[in-house]
């Protein structure tokens, strides 16, 4: 419970811990709402306009929100992941705590429960703040204030956490093996951001692809919310994903063993690698 | 006596790559409440040894007991405290916050955190955030971290880089305060003669390897003597036949330094105002520990 507690004090009282919430809630807001309500508002004539509507109101919350998630979301506690754990490195603090009471593993295993209780806000101000936008809408057009059920609320917190659990333990894992952040960041960055993109939209013409897209971390995250009801962006807006999709059991499941083997591998190189003076 | 031995390894070993031996069949102990200063060239592998003595580096083979235990277990890194390289803090926060976060780590009360930032002279700092200390202050900082578990053994790696002449001096004092009773300090360092004011006993490490370890009176056992004389390559060479004379070696233009002992100081003016050399200068010169350590480590002796 120490090593927690330690581990929490040194997340809460980074700077780039805000900057990642703040960057990460004002980017799900923009291309959640604002975006689509600036859309709305300036086009009175195209077709689908109640649609767009539709989705913007607070009932509609759970679908809308989550689909920054796998993507944008994902993005942001990547970096937190490999900050968390890479800075240990670039800084040397690695060899002044392993020197404390803590094993290797109870250290590590701090650190990712740490993590994971830090990546809650970032899933729960996004809804607070979605459901904010949705409601400021709703007054403007004279909408009903409606919230989605509780069963469904529940159910889109705790998939919204696990994607991004599964994203920032592959940030861990990525400044494990890289033993910094720099490196780390820049991979998952390319990673995330663009070679899965490119094997979903190659998985379209190419059939091995496709079968190797629906074991990737977007596309389950994706098959995930749309198990939660929310429509996956188009391809061309940013975040869009064109792949194939997957089952929601099945999406689940792949997830929670990436998780696990994200958290298991990177404990196994952390508690058998050597400390250098280099690390 | 078993017990009294507070670090104990036996042909330890650490092999980076089938040819890169940084630690090569160390045998060192290191007793109960004493001062045991490593001092070696860089390289030698003394940083690496103590991260072994930590649990930070495996061996590859030999064995090492630390305070009892296998080195890195929770219970005798709950009784070492250690400084190690550079002193590592996370940079954006606070001295006093760093030690609460180790304090957590160690499992030490925060009521522990004021008197050790107080002992290294910290306390009116301890607000302000690691990135802003001095290299002095960063090391005083890795002090206090280091004394914050009351350890039993200190394991101290270049503990005065940084400091100025003042600061050297209180860390000296410091250190050599507290290796009375019953903790035991392991301290490395280049400064040979910070190593003879605060060690009670020495290892030499070359290559991997303790070449020789003792206290200081027997590491700086015998004499040398040191002779001015004209022409001093003539010196040089009639020194060469004389029995129990050692090395001899060069330094300036007239000046040579001789490993005899002091009984012989006698012959060796003899002989050399017999054969026509001039001498004008003649003393013994007790020897020092940087002259042993240069002379058992091969490096080259820069000045006397």
């Amino acid at each position: 419970m120490n090593s927690l507690l330690a581990e929490l004090l040194l997340i809460r009282r980074r700077a780039a811990t805000w900057i990642l919430l703040g960057f990460w809630t004002a980017i799900a807001l923009l291309f959640s709402y604002v975006l689509p309500y600036y859309a709305y508002t300036a086009n009175t004539n195209f077709h689908g306009r109640g649609i767009v509507l539709y989705v913007l109101l607070p009932q509609n919350l759970v679908s809308t929100i989550t689909t920054t998630f796998p993507f944008f979301g994902g993005t942001m506690v990547l970096i937190l992941g490999v900050l968390c754990m890479g800075s240990e490195y670039n800084w040397g603090t690695l060899t002044t705590v392993l020197v404390q009471r803590d094993g290797r593993l109870k250290f590590f295993l701090s650190k990712i429960a740490a993590l994971a209780i830090a990546i809650v806000p970032f899933v729960l101000l996004v809804f607070v703040l979605g459901f904010v936008a949705s409601s400021i809408i709703a007054l403007r057009e004279d909408q009903a204030i409606m919230l989605p059920s509780m069963w469904d609320l529940v159910r889109a917190l705790s998939v919204g956490w696990l994607l991004l659990a599964a994203w920032a333990s592959f940030g861990v894992l990525l400044a494990v093996l890289s033993k910094g952040t720099a490196l780390a960041i820049g991979l998952g960055i390319i990673y995330g951001l663009v070679l899965e993109g490119i094997i979903s939209s190659f998985g379209q013409q190419i059939d091995l692809l496709d079968q190797v897209s629906k074991g990737l971390l977007r596309t389950n995250g994706y098959s995930l919310i749309s198990a939660l009801g929310s429509s996956i962006p188009a391809e061309a807006g940013p975040g869009g994903f064109s792949g194939t999709t997957v089952s929601g059991t099945q999406a689940l499941i792949v997830i929670v063993v990436y998780i696990l083997l994200f958290v298991a591998f990177s404990a196994l190189v952390v508690k058998r690698r050597d400390v250098s003076g280099t690390s | 006596m078993p017990g009294d031995f507070v670090i104990e390894s036996e042909n330890l070993t650490k092999r980076y790559r089938p040819h890169i031996m940084a630690v090569d069949g160390l045998n060192m102990q290191a007793r109960r409440g004493e001062v045991y200063g490593f001092v070696g060239p860089n390289g030698a592998g003394k940083t690496t040894a103590l991260r072994m003595f930590l649990g930070l580096v495996r061996a590859s083979s030999g064995s090492c007991l630390v305070l009892g235990e296998k080195p890195g277990t929770p219970g005798a890194l709950a009784r070492i405290g250690a400084l190690v390289e550079t002193p590592a803090f996370y940079p954006y926060l606070s001295g006093r916050n760093n030690l609460r976060v180790l304090a957590r780590h160690a499992g030490v009360p925060y009521s522990r955190i004021e008197p050790v930032l107080e002992e290294v002279e910290l306390s009116s700092r301890g607000d302000d955030r690691f990135k802003t200390y001095s290299l002095g202050m960063k090391q005083r900082l890795g002090m206090a971290a280091a004394l914050l578990k009351d350890p039993e053994l200190l394991i101290l790696d270049e503990p005065t880089n940084g400091l100025d002449p003042a600061g050297m001096a209180e860390m000296r004092h410091l250190i050599r305060n507290l290796g009375h009773g019953n903790r035991t300090v392991l301290l490395s360092s280049h400064l040979m003669g910070e190593l003879e004011q605060i060690c009670d006993r020495i290892g030499v490490v070359k290559d991997g390897k303790i070449v020789v370890e003792g206290s200081l009176d027997e590491l700086r056992q015998g004499t040398r003597i040191k002779l001015r004389a004209k022409p001093v390559v003539r010196a040089r060479e009639l020194l060469a036949s004389l029995d129990g004379v050692g090395q001899t070696e060069m330094q300036d233009d007239d000046m040579l330094i001789i490993e005899a002992d002091q009984s012989l100081a006698a012959d060796i003016n003899r002989l050399l105002v017999t054969a026509g050399v001039d001498v004008s200068e003649l003393t013994t010169v007790q020897n020092s520990l940087e002259s042993v350590f240069l002379s058992l480590t091969g490096e080259v002796r820069s000045h006397e």
